[in-house]
């Protein structure tokens, strides 16, 4: 039975792996190393260029004809902030990452407001917020623990 | 868009007629000209447990080519946005032609930025604004199980469901724009608001000019190159309602010839412009009727503190009524204008039976000119490409 179980066995950990692998490919996300923010140019079919390079942070840009996506990475290669303007509001599951979690449920939570055009979600861990109108949807998100001593949250816009 | 004449006719007839029974307290220039919709916030136009701030007009629409139509009130009128949208609920003896998506029928998200959405199908119907010929047109149907909500219904985002909840039958949106998306949404697949569904799978797709939902006042024969918003002041501490008129057309009529306004050019691509306000430049600036506030970064204003909980939860709420100014310009910087304005406790504002304040604000990241800056104003929306006495659009004037 060990003999025959261990190549199946391993077959499904090398299954798991690529499925793990392949999502971690195509997600980058707040909290994660900026190599991922490769990944998610080709996931958008975008164009990809470094806009900003201080020796506090770097900002990569990722644009679509749709949208705009700004990553800000800290010196430890972790991005700590995401900013975006566009026609609509990205996808938040691949940005958040481990954070989707619990922005989903208090995103949940959050009493709605009719005739607000502003969002602010708060968890223990992430702050995501939303503004703007048809045509121009803006926001960010950022883990205020991962934001590098001296960055102001204004500069995540 | 051309309609047969005699189903035309019986359209116009129909109205007409319904017009002369109707009336508005208030507004008795309204049946006198065919361009005029009567605007009330939160007055008899609104559903009576409406928001505070909120306008609302009556929009008639019907079957295609047909005379069976149904008036539908408590319509949000939103210089924010573009086209119509109607709860599928609110519907009923009317019937719609639904468009096309390759094999499947076309459907839309449109995303707001307060974590709601609207998603439905796109369909075509007859809609009459005020004493206007019907215009055929794409709305949306906002109807929340439709296809495969999902794609729509992103981490976050909630859908409206009912009017009740959402606050609203249907949204007029009358904004800068003749599409809600535009260019982007004809080439470009992943914009993430055009979706072809067939039964419940729904995959990202283009949608022509022509398919998209139109802001229906660019459609008019005549009067289509924007629209007037006209409001009464209210003194501070508000009103119960207040009643003003939507005019069709600028400079096309009578009483629609722009005068003593300054134009405002705003982006071809985002309908933007610029505000300055404590010596902050927020080049995101946008004037909203639907906003119901003035929502903007009151940056070092120390007074400008918010309200911690309550019904005025996250409203400006200072402890007396700050008198402040920005200054607005076109969105290459010129012309610019100051725009004098009051915040008030929002606290003590909700508190009194009022519904309409002049003085209410709240926190965001750039500058929302909402509906306070609408009352004791008229302003002009200029849609794109379309030409006035006062320039080409899109362009704000006041």
């Amino acid at each position: 039975m060990k003999t025959r179980l261990f190549p199946i066995t391993l077959l499904l950990l090398g299954l798991v792996l690529a499925i793990f692998l392949s999502a971690g490919l195509v997600q980058a996300a707040l909290g994660e190393s900026a190599e991922s923010v490769e990944s998610d140019q080709k996931a958008l079919s975008a164009v990809r260029r470094t806009i900003k390079t201080s020796t506090v942070y770097t900002v990569h840009e990722i644009r679509t004809e749709a949208m705009t996506i700004r990553e800000y990475v800290a010196p430890s290669g972790v991005v700590f902030g995401i900013a975006w303007n566009g026609l609509t509001h990205p996808d938040l599951t691949p940005l958040l990452g481990s954070y989707n979690s619990e922005y989903k449920k208090a995103a949940r939570k959050t009493k709605r407001q009719p005739g607000r055009r502003h969002v602010q979600v708060k968890t223990d861990g992430v702050v995501v917020e939303k503004w703007g109108h048809m045509r121009n949807l803006q926001g960010r998100a950022y883990a205020p623990d991962l934001i590098p001593q001296g960055v102001s949250i204004d500069e995540i816009k | 868009m051309k309609l047969n004449k005699l189903p035309f006719f019986i359209l116009i007839s129909l109205l007409v007629i319904s017009c002369s029974g109707g009336g508005t307290t208030g507004a008795s220039t309204v049946s006198s000209m065919n361009n005029v919709l009567p605007i009330t916030v939160n007055g008899s136009l609104c559903s009576s447990n409406s928001y505070p701030n909120k306008p609302c007009v009556s929009v008639t629409v019907c079957s295609p080519g047909t005379s069976t139509c149904q008036t539908i009130n408590d319509i949000l009128l939103d210089t924010g946005a573009s086209g119509l949208r109607i709860f599928k609920s609110v519907l009923t003896g009317v019937s719609f032609t639904q468009i096309p998506s390759g094999s499947g029928s076309l459907a839309e998200c449109v995303q707001y930025a307060d974590n709601s959405a609207d998603w439905g199908p796109v369909q075509t119907a007859d809609v009459i604004l005020g004493g206007e010929p019907a215009v055929r047109v794409p709305i949306q149907i906002i109807y929340s199980t439709f296809g495969d909500p999902s794609v729509c219904a992103t981490t976050g985002i909630t859908l409206d469901t009912t009017p009740e909840e959402a606050g609203f039958n249907g949204i007029l949106g009358v904004g800068l724009f003749a599409e809600d998306c535009g260019s982007t949404c004809t080439s470009f697949a992943g914009n993430g608001t055009y979706y072809a569904c067939s039964g419940s799978t729904c995959t990202e797709t283009t949608a022509s000019i022509t398919d998209q939902v139109q802001n229906p006042v660019s459609l008019l024969p005549t009067d289509n190159n924007g629209v007037i918003l006209q409001l009464p002041s209210v003194p501070f501490g508000g009103a119960v309602s207040v009643n003003g008129t939507l005019v069709l057309g600028i400079g096309t009529q009578s009483n629609n010839t722009p005068s003593g306004v300054t134009m405002y050019p705003a982006s071809p691509s985002t309908g933007d412009f610029t505000t300055i306000f404590n010596s902050k430049t927020y080049s995101d600036s946008f004037i909203d009727s639907a906003s119901n506030g003035l929502f903007f970064n009151a940056g070092s204003i120390s007074a400008l503190t918010t309200c911690a909980s309550g019904t005025a939860a996250d409203w400006f709420c200072p402890s007396s009524t700050q008198s402040l100014s920005a200054t607005t310009e076109g969105y290459a910087d010129s012309p610019s204008g100051v725009v004098s304005f009051q915040i008030g406790n929002a606290s003590t504002l909700f508190s009194s039976s009022n519904n309409v304040f002049i003085e209410l604000g709240a926190p965001d990241k750039s500058f929302d000119w909402g509906l306070p800056f609408f009352l004791g104003r008229s302003v002009y929306v200029g849609i794109e490409n379309k030409t006035s006495s006062l320039g080409t659009g899109p362009y704000w004037a006041y």
